[in-house]
């Protein structure tokens, strides 16, 4: 009931905390402050990982909702990770848009502007909470995997938009800075380590995250099957006469 | 440090928010593990 073995998972969760941890210095002190942006732009080691992973994150409940639809590999399995992986890309979302605002107050002067970068991941974040809200509503399992697996496809679309729209029209919100138009680089040094890593600290998170919250969906979707027999058996005990002498034919 | 203020800030509503998030996580799976195990 999990993605990873009980031995990888505990692995995976201490090298977890411990590349945190050492983001955490590298980007609070071993990271030299920008000539322009000053030590505000320490706050991007956090918004560009936290940014990339919810695009994997999407990435992935797409990829598990497109396979749930396919006939041909349609299983409980990628439901259960299209849910789980879309919460973990709400998680980082949410932390962008916190982390893209505190550092433009002191670089823009505002906290927000109606940006087409900031609206449309304002947007994925606001169609993927509607998403896990659209999960939590009761029905047959199999009519409610569906609607979800339909409405991550279509809530996907806006992921490509999130990012062509710094190119796609003229925004507050710079151009691509890692990785200009021609796939080069154009960060360096120490910088270019602190980001890298925190790419690195983000991936091992939400691969870890994922494995657990996965386990969780299992154990709960077995608890709820468990007591809805326990249900139905009541139920069916119930309606069936106690003395059934009473209800004889002929009497 | 200059812009200590959203920095420091920034930091610390990213460590609360993921610590939160992990530690609620495993309280939650623990719980349905041991109901899991009652059941």
């Amino acid at each position: 009931m999990t993605l990873l073995k009980p031995a990888v998972a505990r692995a995976l969760g201490w090298a977890t905390l411990t590349s945190l941890v050492v983001l955490s210095l590298f980007g609070l002190w071993g990271a030299p402050a920008d000539d322009v942006q000053s030590d505000a732009q320490r706050l991007m080691y956090l918004h560009v990982p936290a940014a990339w992973i919810a695009y994997l994150a999407f990435a992935v409940t797409a990829l598990a909702s497109g396979l749930w639809l396919w006939p041909r590999t349609r299983s409980i399995v990628w439901d259960r990770v299209a849910g789980a992986s879309a919460e973990l890309g709400v998680l980082f979302t949410g932390i962008t848009l916190l982390m893209g605002s505190l550092w433009g107050r002191p670089v823009w002067g505002v906290w927000w502007a109606w940006d087409a970068r900031l609206v449309t991941t304002a947007v994925l974040f606001f169609l993927y909470l509607g998403y896990l809200a659209l999960r939590r509503v009761p029905g047959n399992p199999e009519a409610r995997a569906r609607r979800c697996a339909i409405a991550a496809l279509i809530a996907f679309v806006d992921v490509p938009i999130v990012h062509f729209s710094v190119t796609w029209w003229r925004t507050l919100h710079q151009e691509a800075t890692v990785f200009d138009p021609e796939l080069k680089a154009n960060i360096h040094g120490v910088m270019a380590f602190t980001l890298w890593f925190g790419v690195l600290a983000f991936t091992l998170l939400y691969v870890y995250l994922l494995d657990r919250r996965y386990r969780l969906e299992c154990l709960q979707e077995g608890l709820e099957d468990r007591e809805l027999e326990r249900a139905i058996e009541e139920r069916v005990r119930g309606s069936q006469p106690k003395d059934p002498v009473d209800v004889a034919p002929g009497r | 440090m200059r812009y200590a203020e959203y920095v420091i800030t920034g930091w610390v509503i990213t460590g609360a928010a993921l610590a939160v998030y992990w530690l609620r996580l495993g309280r939650r799976l623990r719980r349905a593990e041991k109901l899991d195990l009652d059941a």
